[in-house]
């Protein structure tokens, strides 16, 4: 294992990059900070800025004004940055499948970039807060 | 004014109508030629006076039609004026946004989509679709079917407009404050342009689209049973608010009467989901002005209304619940004990958290007078719910057109004259109250009873519902074929008015105070995304986080102003 794999296992900085959700993946990942969930007792923070990210969470479908500013915010995350596509719009578009201004899934667009890039996927509509935090651990475990 | 006397006003415009449809007692479609639609929208909208709810272009087979959708809440009464444009070439009707800024939005929206000139509009720049849409093609058209529109390439490699219109602006030597489109904390994506003078914001730009899914049109290749699950995805916090506007507008259209009990459910859903919906919005509007503390507390105490929730429903946040005529699932009546206790400890909570905001020297000096919306303005801009209701217009459609059981519930609307960011903070937790009087009052009624009836087919024709969501009311307009989906589907969230009267309550205001300005209207995105102000006198590049600590700069400096000059409460 290199030695950024190993740093990256413990307490991952996440950047919430939301490209066309209805919110509530977004809300659930905002609980996952207050009391009852309590993330950062892991080390699990979210940041202000993609450059400080160790991983992306990333909701909805991707719109076709959203997939620029995602592949532009994925460039800007240091390497190995994992994607974490929450919910079921993020994994496969879900209901807004057929919808003319739908451009995703996510895993489409961040591959563009970066065809080797790291995407765990969290389905669900939302995800409980329980399977986001499972998720995140399984991947990690994982890498 | 009652019901006849609104009939009587509406016929002085009698001859210039060609067809009047009065489908229910309180719903009113009016057809005329474009021509005259500038005129009658006058007349409603100044004369009578309705309050404009929204507007809905749709492409019928030979004509294009424009819809306004109008309200008169004392009588709830909806009144529809179509506007039908024959030239199907080159489709063009006057815009009525010089008198009426709430329609400002739908009318670019409109042109969008749909590719109607609207002469004389001020603003006709490119709203809801991609930056970079291939100009002259309109996906609400009938010949753009197959949804995946053609020609299209989905290249979105080129740079954005409007972040390249703030750089514009940058080398203009204007100073700008670019909000958006992404922020580290919450929600969805925004783009706000703040022009600045020194500290006070002089005007405010916005773009949309980053969110646009294409809901209207996808709901035209669903059944009328799909479409719920559907619409209750337009927003993940008003999942209840926008599936029950649709299905009422559907079981108007079909005749159809839910039994009793469907209605209580509906009732205790929907409030719930009203009180989670007002407390996670405390906790944001803490978080802006530096109350982590309230952020913390609001959002454990949503949490025992999201167990409830996910008890009665199956899941936390979309419930699935409603359909046309009923519910889905039940309120199981063993459950009734557990609710009315939990809804006990949210009501101490609450108002533990009502005392702490109304005693509070700082948040009075903080919160008054800032980012203040005028009745007027109000008026103007057509907002609806909390954001209207603390600007001194009571409009509230579970008291004006009663829906589900409020009508049999003892409950009242809470508004204040004030129009401030502190009127809208008192409001919503006073609704909380009522909300929970509502939920306590539904649960111990609540009659016996299957929840749902059967609906054979939904005739053709076409039918508004409207609903009170936690932000405002929520309208859906449906027009059936008689086949077994829309053909034509609106829905007006209710941010989609409230939030163009940042544009009245933001400017003149400090930039300090913006966050929480943009914010007290709840949108459905918090808006305080990751803010960049660029200052081109000093070159001084001020983040999110700049300002968010502008913000609470701004709070403590006023705890201290009050801790030196020995300021009480009685004196605020």
């Amino acid at each position: 294992m290199s030695w950024k794999i190993w740093s990256l296992r413990k307490s991952p900085w996440v950047f919430h990059v939301n490209t066309g959700a209805c919110n509530n993946c977004d809300i659930e990942i905002v609980n996952l900070l207050t009391p009852k969930f309590d993330v950062e007792r892991f080390g699990i923070k979210l940041v202000g800025s993609p450059r400080h990210a160790d991983a992306l969470l990333v909701t909805g479908v991707v719109t076709a004004q959203a997939a620029p500013r995602l592949r532009e915010i994925y460039r800007q995350t240091p390497k190995p940055c994992v994607v974490f596509c929450i919910g079921a719009c993020a994994c496969d578009t879900g209901i807004f499948k057929d919808g003319y201004h739908v451009v995703g899934p996510v895993d489409k667009i961040i591959r563009e970039v970066d065809p080797d890039a790291i995407i765990a996927y969290v389905p669900g509509c939302p995800p409980k807060p329980e399977a986001m935090i499972s998720g995140v651990v399984k991947a990690l475990s994982a890498l | 004014m009652n019901q006849e006397e609104l009939n009587s006003r509406l016929s002085e415009i009698e001859e210039k109508l060609i067809a009047v449809e009065q489908p229910a007692d309180n719903r009113i479609f009016l057809s005329c030629e474009a021509e005259n639609a500038y005129s009658l929208n006058k007349f409603l909208f100044e004369d009578v006076p309705l309050r404009f709810v929204i507007a809905t272009g749709i492409d019928s087979d030979d004509c294009f039609e424009v819809l306004y959708h109008y309200s008169y809440d004392e009588t709830s009464c909806m009144v529809t004026l179509k506007a039908i444009i024959r030239d199907r070439e080159k489709p063009a009707i006057e815009s009525i946004a010089p008198f009426l800024p709430g329609a400002e939005w739908i009318e670019r929206e409109i042109h969008d989509l749909l590719g109607i000139e609207f002469e004389n509009h001020p603003d006709m720049r490119r709203l809801i679709l991609a930056d970079d849409w291939p100009e002259g093609v309109y996906p609400l058209r009938k010949e753009a079917n197959g949804i995946k529109v053609k020609g299209w390439t989905g290249d979105t490699s080129s740079r954005p407009s409007v972040e390249s219109s703030a750089h514009r602006t940058v080398r203009l030597a204007k100073p700008v404050l670019a909000v958006g489109p992404f922020h580290p904390l919450q929600e969805e994506m925004e783009f706000f342009q703040l022009t600045v003078d020194g500290e006070i914001v002089t005007d405010i730009d916005m773009r949309i689209s980053y969110n646009h899914r294409g809901i209207e049109k996808i709901s035209e290749t669903l059944q009328f049973d799909q479409v719920p699950f559907l619409v209750s995805r337009v927003c993940g916090i008003c999942s209840a608010s926008h599936p029950l506007a649709y299905v009422q507008a559907l079981e108007q259209l079909a005749g159809v009467k839910p039994p009793e009990r469907a209605l209580y459910v509906r009732t205790i859903i929907n409030e719930l989901e009203r009180i989670h919906s007002h407390m996670l919005w405390f906790g944001l509007a803490g978080h802006f002005i530096g109350y982590d503390t309230v952020f913390m507390w609001a959002w454990r105490y949503r949490e025992p209304v999201l167990d409830l929730l996910e008890e009665i429903s199956g899941n936390r946040n979309q419930y699935g619940n409603v359909k046309v005529g009923g519910c889905r699932e039940d309120v199981p009546d063993e459950l009734k004990p557990k609710i009315l206790q939990e809804i006990d400890g949210i009501e101490r909570k609450m108002d533990m958290l009502i005392k702490a905001v109304v005693d509070d020297p700082v948040l009075h000096a903080r919160l008054k007078g800032v980012g203040v919306l005028s009745k007027e303005a109000a008026i103007k801009y057509a907002v609806t719910g909390p954001t209207a209701r603390a600007s001194g217009v009571a409009i509230d459609v579970r008291r004006d057109d009663p829906y589900a059981a409020y009508g049999d519930l003892d409950w009242s609307v809470i508004s204040r004259p004030e129009g401030d960011v502190f009127a809208k903070v008192v409001v919503r937790l006073l609704e909380v109250i009522e909300s929970i009087k509502i939920i306590r009052q539904a649960v111990r009624k609540l009659p016996d009873g299957p929840v749902t009836t059967e609906v054979k087919e939904i005739p053709p024709g076409e039918a508004v519902g409207h609903a009170e969501a936690p932000r405002g009311e929520t309208f859906h307009y449906v027009r059936s074929d008689g086949g077994n989906r829309p053909i034509r589907h609106k829905v007006r969230a209710p941010s989609y008015v409230n939030v163009p009267s940042f544009k009245a309550s933001c400017i003149g205001g400090h930039i300090a105070d913006v966050t929480i300005t943009l914010a007290a209207v709840d949108p459905c995105y918090s808006c305080t995304e990751r803010l960049a102000v660029v200052d081109s006198h000093n070159k001084v590049i001020h983040d999110y986080e700049a300002l968010l600590r502008m913000s609470r700069e701004r709070t403590s400096q006023i705890k201290k102003g009050i801790g030196e000059q020995g300021l009480n409460l009685e004196d605020l």
